[in-house]
């Protein structure tokens, strides 16, 4: 099992290295390059001796190598995201108010996802072609054409100004936990969130289930005379869950993209609407550092994830230590 | 052997996912009229043609997308509207109900709304289609060259890739658009520049599979070039996942224009696309002005459904189960 986590832990380390030569490589093909910020310091009609005294100031002449270690050294020892020459700001003192909000209505979003769709793929799998499985594949079907803003603004209509008058925002400039102590402006945003994934996770698990429920160890259970609800839940389930751990990992960057979406439309002040809103202020900066942080986030899961794969199956780890 | 794989390998082990493909069970079996009957042999093309005509679906996606296009291309010049000058003097009525002069009225600029679902429409469909075309040919080359060399170019490959899914590809979009430009034909490229990982994953796992394949070391015994080997044995064998995959990237190209568009970093003015559009109904959504959201909308979402269709529709036709032998 170390000998497992070991490996996952330099994969993603690799990874992480790679994902950070591009955050820092990208800003080179800028129009005006690395000195691009200049201009914005300095105006859009400085002259070329002031940024050139700008850029030297600044480092921007030091070669690349040099630059990228730099860079490396202020990310991870000094979780230095980068500085937004439009805020004057850095760029963790920008979003560390919205970190743990956009985390929280993710983190819940993925719970409240597994506890949905996991239940409904397994049933799904045992009702296969019945009016229900093709009613719950319809609706996954639609829900996956449908882009995900315009399904926000269909649930809001419905159900903020329609149906039930729940409300259409929820509660902002609080503690990052207000998800638990005023769950009700929550509903609207989490259960959007969570519909989005669970039309998506649910049909990998109808799909993993039904692949299980015709291996070998499911006949011999039956034969054995197994009611079917132990052969769903105690040797179909645990043999479906090593796929789904991998999916749920997998999701993170889809749900990191729906919880902007879901930020915008509901107006919840998180890391998705100040992308939104950098990226409108062309504050290019703050777009990179919160893109970094969103991939260290989807590295992590995915690496939760294989160790909690490592964990429920066996035969992983051990196919690691040989 | 292991059923499960760690991250990495499991899309590989994956035939072209599509989270709306139809029920299993029905693929396995072939619809019945395809069969000639015993000692018949036809092409295997008009035989893929035929399982595809079979599908009454997906023959009313094709005929609705055609429809869509041709409406998109040549209403504007049937029906000329003004879709650029904003009307400042208010002598067009704006969020004006559909009347005989606007059949799906106006929105909050005067803007003529049939007229204007076109107009976006050119864009929304040119940048999605060629958006998907580019994430094709990108897919396939990276994962024919990654699945077919093999060894440490495979390894620095997959890896790059490993580190490109683990951006979040909104947050990625919005990045690339926020550092460069918003124009049509950049869109295009940024679309299909950050939509072909999944594509090279699944071409890749081709490649490798075929290339272990009898008949491909059969080809090597014989000789033959590995670009030979490349272009006549696992170009043609994935070439129905290649298909498959490429059609779901169309529909998620448009899919994320109009999501750009919505978040407002989509075509700029004076152009629009349906994102775009969306987004601008959507103000008006309270104030009951539905024809500015609904239609759109419902044009909008049966597009997407369509070229989804369309995919399973594909994969059915190139499944060599289906077909008669």
């Amino acid at each position: 099992m170390f000998a497992y986590v070991v490996r996952r832990l330099v994969q993603s380390l690799i990874v992480l290295f790679i994902v950070l030569v591009f955050t820092f490589t990208l800003p080179y093909f800028e129009p005006h390059g690395i000195l691009a910020p200049a201009y914005v310091v300095l105006g859009t009609r400085a002259s070329p001796a002031n940024v050139h005294t700008w850029g030297v100031q600044h480092g921007m002449y030091h070669p690349y190598l040099v630059r990228l270690w730099d860079y490396i050294v202020q990310v991870v020892w000094h979780h230095n995201l980068g500085f937004s020459y439009k805020q004057n700001l850095s760029v963790w003192g920008i979003i560390s108010l919205y970190v743990p909000r956009t985390v929280w209505l993710a983190l819940t979003a993925l719970v409240l996802t597994f506890v949905i769709a996991v239940p409904l793929g397994i049933f799904q799998a045992n009702k296969r072609n019945t009016v229900f499985d093709y009613t719950a594949t319809g609706s996954a079907f639609i829900l996956y054409a449908i882009p995900s803003f315009l399904l926000c603004l269909l649930v809001l209509q419905a159900f903020s100004f329609g149906i039930t008058h729940l409300p259409a925002s929820p509660p902002s400039g609080v503690a990052p936990w207000a998800i638990f102590t005023d769950p009700v402006g929550f509903i609207l945003p989490v259960g959007t969130l969570t519909l989005l994934s669970v039309a998506l996770i649910s049909r990998f698990m109808r799909g993993t289930v039904l692949e299980v429920l015709v291996q070998d160890y499911i006949r011999t259970a039956r034969a054995k005379g197994c009611s079917n609800r132990r052969v769903l839940f105690a040797h179909a389930f645990r043999n479906a869950l090593g796929p789904i751990v991998t999916i749920l990992g997998l999701s993170i960057p889809a749900l990191f993209g729906g919880a902007l979406i879901i930020e915008s439309v509901f107006n919840y002040a998180g890391l998705g609407i100040e992308t939104v809103n950098a990226a409108t202020y062309l504050d290019s900066p703050t777009v990179l550092g919160i893109t970094l942080l969103v991939s260290i986030f989807t590295l992590l899961g995915n690496l939760i994830a294989d160790i909690l794969l490592g964990v429920v199956n066996p035969r992983i780890r051990i196919q690691g230590e040989q | 052997m292991t059923t499960e794989k760690t991250t990495q390998d499991l899309e590989d082990r994956e035939v072209p996912h599509s989270p709306l493909a139809g029920p299993l069970d029905a693929r396995t079996v072939a619809p019945e009229g395809v069969s000639d009957g015993p000692g018949v042999v036809i092409p295997m093309w008009r035989q893929r043609v035929r399982i595809f005509m079979h599908n009454k679906l997906a023959i009313a996606s094709v005929v609705y997308l055609v429809l869509v296009t041709l409406f998109c291309f040549l209403w504007p010049h049937i029906h000329p509207t003004n879709q650029t000058n904003q009307n400042l003097a208010l002598t067009q009525p704006f969020n004006a109900p559909p009347s005989a002069q606007h059949p799906l009225g106006t929105d909050s600029n005067g803007f003529d709304v049939l007229g204007r679902i076109a107009f976006g429409g050119e864009y929304s469909l040119t940048v999605g289609f060629l958006a998907g075309v580019v994430t094709i040919i990108i897919g396939t080359v990276y994962g024919m060259v990654s699945g077919f060399v093999g060894g440490i170019v495979d390894t620095v490959l997959m890896r790059i890739l490993d580190a490109a899914l683990s951006i979040p590809l909104l947050f990625l979009l919005i990045t690339l658009v926020t550092l460069f430009s918003r124009s049509a034909t950049f869109l295009i490229l940024l679309i299909g520049l950050t939509g072909w990982f999944g594509n090279a994953r699944i071409v890749r796992g081709d490649a490798l599979l075929i290339r272990r394949l009898e008949y491909s070391q059969a080809a090597t015994a014989m000789g033959a070039s590995k670009w030979h080997i490349i272009r006549r044995h696992v170009f043609p064998n994935s070439i129905s996942n290649i298909v498959t995959v490429g059609t779901f990237s169309v529909a998620d190209a448009i899919l994320f224009l109009s999501t750009l568009g919505f978040l407002g970093l989509g075509i700029q003015p004076p152009n629009t696309d349906w994102g775009t559009m969306l987004q601008n109904g959507s103000d008006q959504i309270a104030n009951g002005y539905w024809w500015e959201i609904y239609p759109l909308a419902a044009i909008f979402i049966l597009v997407v459904v369509a070229i989804n269709y369309i995919g399973d529709a594909l994969r059915d036709a190139f499944e060599v189960r289906l077909i008669e032998r």
